[in-house]
């Protein structure tokens, strides 16, 4: 327990100060906006996976609240005409906890595959508000010239102040999750996963559980989305449509479902193809292939196939 | 709102709704027989559309597509089961987590062929000879193609039905959709109707794709916004019965039409609120057998 925090500790020490310690290199530069990405998705990822992994809520509509929490920063800062990051950052993530809130009373209703249809369903509903409502959203232009926040005095908009506010970030998401799995709330949500009718027998109300995980999970994604919006200075429909929903799925599922650590490396390797593979190749295609191999061959994800492997 | 314009909307929503009963359809038959919602059922209709593209460009004749890209669909449902799905069997959720990628491939392999006349750019399909034209229906021109969709929609249907109760292949799908296992045991080749079945639903998101590509033409995203409509006509009509597709057609084409002339704000938010209604009030949909929720 010790050991494992220490080892975060380091990791994590190690990866804030990447700018400082590889400014030697040349694309230290390229490295660390890689780095900042792959953080905020870490984040989107490992919110669902407390759905798809733990709670067992196949969910392909978290874009929605990855776009709305993107798209409730960016108007927050703009209509309050402030660029105080609690200001965005606080409205990123009660815009897409109202909106989660809204979606998962519907869908929880549904099981199994009927939730994933109805998620998938639901979230196309908000990208087609994102899309029409050019007054609010920019419609399908997007939602340009996004102001990076300013935390008190401290003005955030270099590329290296923002590293650290995402390093900083992606910790305490990555901390909550902890507390949340390990506390008697997520072994019941895993309880749910794995026996919902027992679990709803020995007297939980398993569609409140549901239902909250639904909520804390699109939460902690407009946490994602505005860190996102800050990140590319940008919202776009993009960031509602079902592609970034599959991309989540897809990180999730090659990363390991229902560990900490297997979104994280998901959303590494997802993005490696999508950002840093040779752009001859075509990404969706290869994320596509690599995404049946995993269902098909190691359902468990990298993480679930390592754990597997150093057990053996 | 004339007496002429509701007509012509009327007519405009009967013809998106036989449409999607096309689409729909072919997703309600692979759902009822091998309880997978296919997600690459978009990327297929898409897939359709582009394939009639290339044979309306070659052969000249919009008819020959008309045969040709549902087969070539078929075909590739033919592949796509036994080589990805039945390793799978029984894995329901992994099933369907291997359409999704399968869609993905689809799209990007749509995307990159701009050698094939395909790729990016919004491509058009013209009308068929004879039915591009108008003709007068109660003082206002209508287009014969639309006619022509709600028309072979409805022979479509009625040959589905007709096969569906009357055919040997018939029987085996109701029997399947009723128990696979127990049918399995009775000595019937399981794996090869789920095979067939498969194709089947694949060829009819092929047709859609065909039918569909002269009135909404062909472009990147077209199989994103065809699944989401599929998915919503089953959710409503009910999943897994042919009487449940129409019944969901009817229901969702003549109300997005509507909605989108009446309130052009609010035209998606009717639908899915029709959606949601069905699912708090009768979550097996319309006419459907299968329960989606509690």
């Amino acid at each position: 327990m010790v050991i494992r925090a220490a080892m975060v500790l380091a990791v994590w020490l190690a990866l804030v100060t990447f700018p400082q310690w590889s400014s030697a290199w040349e694309s230290s530069r390229f490295a660390a906006g890689i780095i900042r990405q792959v953080l905020i998705f870490a984040i989107f990822a490992s919110s669902l996976n407390l759905l798809v992994g733990y709670t067992g809520l196949p969910s392909l509509g978290h874009a929605a609240f990855f776009g709305g929490g993107a798209y409730a920063a960016a108007i927050a800062a703009q209509r309050l005409g402030t660029d105080q990051l609690f200001v965005s950052l606080g409205a990123g993530v009660i815009g897409a906890a109202l909106l989660a809130l809204l979606i998962g009373f519907l869908a929880v209703r549904a099981l199994g595959i009927f939730f994933l249809m109805l998620t998938l369903a639901l979230a196309q509903m908000v990208f087609a508000i994102a899309f029409q409502a050019t007054d609010l959203t920019g419609g399908s232009n997007g939602f340009s010239g996004v102001h990076r926040p300013v935390l008190f005095g401290l003005d955030l908009g270099a590329a290296s102040d923002l590293y650290v506010l995402v390093c900083a970030i992606a910790l305490s998401v990555g901390l909550l999750l902890w507390r949340v799995t390990t506390s008697t709330y997520g072994r019941a949500l895993v309880g749910v996963r794995e026996n919902e009718r027992r679990m709803r027998a020995i007297g939980y109300d398993t569609r409140t559980l549901k239902l909250s995980a639904f909520v804390l999970a699109g939460a902690l994604a407009g946490v994602a989305g505005a860190l996102s919006s800050y990140e590319f200075r940008f919202v776009s429909p993009n960031d509602v449509a079902l592609g970034t929903s599959v991309t989540g799925f897809v990180m999730v599922l090659i990363g390991g479902g229902g560990t900490l650590i297997g979104p994280i490396v998901g959303a590494a390797v997802v993005l490696l193809i999508e950002r840093v593979l040779p752009s001859q190749l075509p990404a969706q295609t290869v994320l596509g292939i690599v995404f049946i191999a995993f269902v098909v061959f190691a359902r468990q994800g990298i993480v679930g196939a390592a754990r597997r492997l150093a057990r053996a | 709102m004339t007496p002429q314009d509701a007509l012509q909307q009327a007519l405009n929503g009967l013809s998106f709704g036989a449409l999607l009963f096309i689409l729909a359809a072919g997703l309600s038959l692979i759902f009822g027989m091998m309880d997978v919602v296919n997600l690459a059922h978009g990327a297929f209709y898409m897939l359709g559309a582009y394939v009639a593209l290339s044979v309306t460009r070659a052969t000249g004749s919009f008819w020959a597509a008309l045969v040709i890209a549902p087969l070539a669909l078929a075909v590739l449902g033919l592949l796509v089961e036994p080589l990805l799905l039945r390793r799978l069997r029984g894995r329901h959720l992994d099933q369907v987590l291997i359409t999704i990628g399968l869609s993905l491939v689809i799209a990007d392999f749509i995307r990159l062929r701009d050698d094939w006349g395909w790729g990016a750019t919004v491509r058009s399909l013209p009308f068929p000879a004879g039915l591009d034209r108008s003709i007068s229906i109660a003082g206002s021109d209508y287009p014969t193609y639309r006619l022509f969709v709600i028309a072979f929609s409805a022979g479509l249907a009625l040959l589905l039905y007709v096969l569906h109760r009357r055919s040997r292949i018939g029987a085996l799908v109701r029997a399947g959709v009723g128990d696979a296992e127990m049918l399995s045991a009775l000595g019937v080749d399981t794996d090869r109707l789920f095979t067939v079945t498969f194709a089947i639903g694949a060829g009819l998101a092929g047709l859609a794709g065909v039918v569909a590509a002269p009135v909404f033409g062909l472009q990147p995203g077209m199989d994103v916004d065809a699944l989401i409509y599929s998915l919503i006509v089953v959710v409503v009509g009910g999943l897994g019965s042919l009487s449940g597709s129409i019944a969901g057609s009817a229901v969702v084409g003549p109300a997005d039409t509507f909605g989108k002339v009446l309130f052009p704000q609010f035209a998606l938010a009717l639908i899915f609120a029709i959606m949601a209604l069905v699912l708090l009030f009768r979550p097996t949909g319309l006419l459907g057998r299968v329960r989606i929720g509690r």
